[in-house]
């Protein structure tokens, strides 16, 4: 039946904003990085893999694609003779997270949107 | 290499919800320096007031020994910094659990050394003899109130909050009571609600907030 396909316009949208979402971003362990980072000022290697419950050899490679995006910035250092690595977020970094996030919130107002169209 | 899970919108929403969660977890104060101290400083002005009726040992015999307290612990921190950190065995017992960094941990260090500094000088200005210790103590609980505010308002913590303006009640009271037996009791009442009582109350929701980490299976809900 016609009237329960949603409508054209809608798909189009839904489309564009499904193109927006950074895929640098749309990832499970990268954005759980960047959501870490956003909130604190720096962190280091081992704070951002025990809180995201994620191997080292898995988040060193997303870490990686972060700071090669420019999103993250990597410290490698030494203290107390041991290294020690930091990460930090940049300003480009915090410009795609709240770009993600508002593409994001705009998805989901367009998917209710969709869900009311087909209903009717 | 792990294959990378891609998200749903709603999915994304609750990840970055929950990370902030737990990085919020970081900023949470266990309250027990504010413990540790508000029972030394209380006990520094009961005693001092019990001592003052009893007359067992000179007025100030109490917080001098407070001042020794202090000046052990400051060369014990400053020692564990420039000495012991280079030991291996000693490191690893003074290994930081903490490894993140936030905005509102550096601001409120930076209060705390603004704090210690401005307790250097009224403890200089007693000393040399340019302040009473009837006005040193009120003056004292101001800087309190101070530090307790900008702290309960950084952390958003309500006790805090109403605590630096209790504590502050009791410093005005401080000013214009007679006796330094008096202004010992209002030192001593505005430590409790300043430092002890939301230093309680912070460690009991400190140990009621479990270490957290990331859930993978908030996706399959």
């Amino acid at each position: 039946m016609s009237s329960k396909k949603p409508n054209r316009w809608l798909l189009i949208k839904i489309y564009l904003v499904f193109k927006d979402l950074d895929p640098i971003l749309h990832s499970q362990l990268r954005l759980a990085i960047v959501s870490l980072l956003i909130s604190v000022k720096e962190a280091e290697f081992t704070f951002l893999k025990e809180k995201t419950n994620a191997t080292a050899g898995n988040i060193s490679v997303q870490i990686n694609k972060l700071r090669e995006a420019g999103y993250i910035d990597v410290i490698k250092q030494f203290k107390d003779n041991y290294p020690q690595t930091i990460c930090k977020i940049t300003p480009a970094g915090i410009k795609a997270f709240e770009l993600y996030v508002k593409n994001l919130h705009s998805y989901l107002s367009v998917d209710v949107n969709v869900k009311i169209n087909i209903k009717k | 290499m792990e294959e990378q899970k891609q998200l749903t919108s709603q999915e994304s929403l609750q990840l970055i919800q929950q990370m902030i969660q737990i990085a919020k977890q970081e900023q949470k104060d266990d309250g027990k320096g504010w413990i540790l101290w508000g029972w030394l400083l209380f006990a520094a002005s009961v005693f001092t007031f019990i001592n003052i009726k009893l007359r067992w040992v000179p007025t100030y015999f109490f917080w001098n020994a407070f001042g020794i307290v202090t000046m052990c612990f400051f060369f014990y921190t400053t020692g564990k910094y420039f000495f012991f950190k280079k030991t291996k065995g000693v490191r690893t017992y003074f290994k930081k659990t903490k490894s993140a960094r936030t905005y509102t941990g550096d601001l409120l260090q930076k209060l705390d050394i603004g704090f210690f500094i401005s307790i250097m000088f009224i403890v200089i200005a007693i000393n040399i003899g340019s302040l009473s210790p009837m006005v040193f103590f009120p003056l004292l609980v101001n800087i309190y109130g101070f530090r307790i505010l900008i702290h309960g308002a950084a952390l958003n913590f309500k006790p805090w909050v109403v605590g630096a303006f209790i504590t502050w009640f009791f410093g005005l009271i401080g000013l214009f009571v007679k006796t330094f037996d008096w202004v010992m009791l209002t030192h001593a009442a505005a430590v409790l609600c300043g430092y002890i009582i939301p230093g309680h109350i912070a460690n009991n929701e400190f140990k009621k907030t479990k270490p957290m980490a990331f859930n993978k299976n908030i996706f399959s809900v």
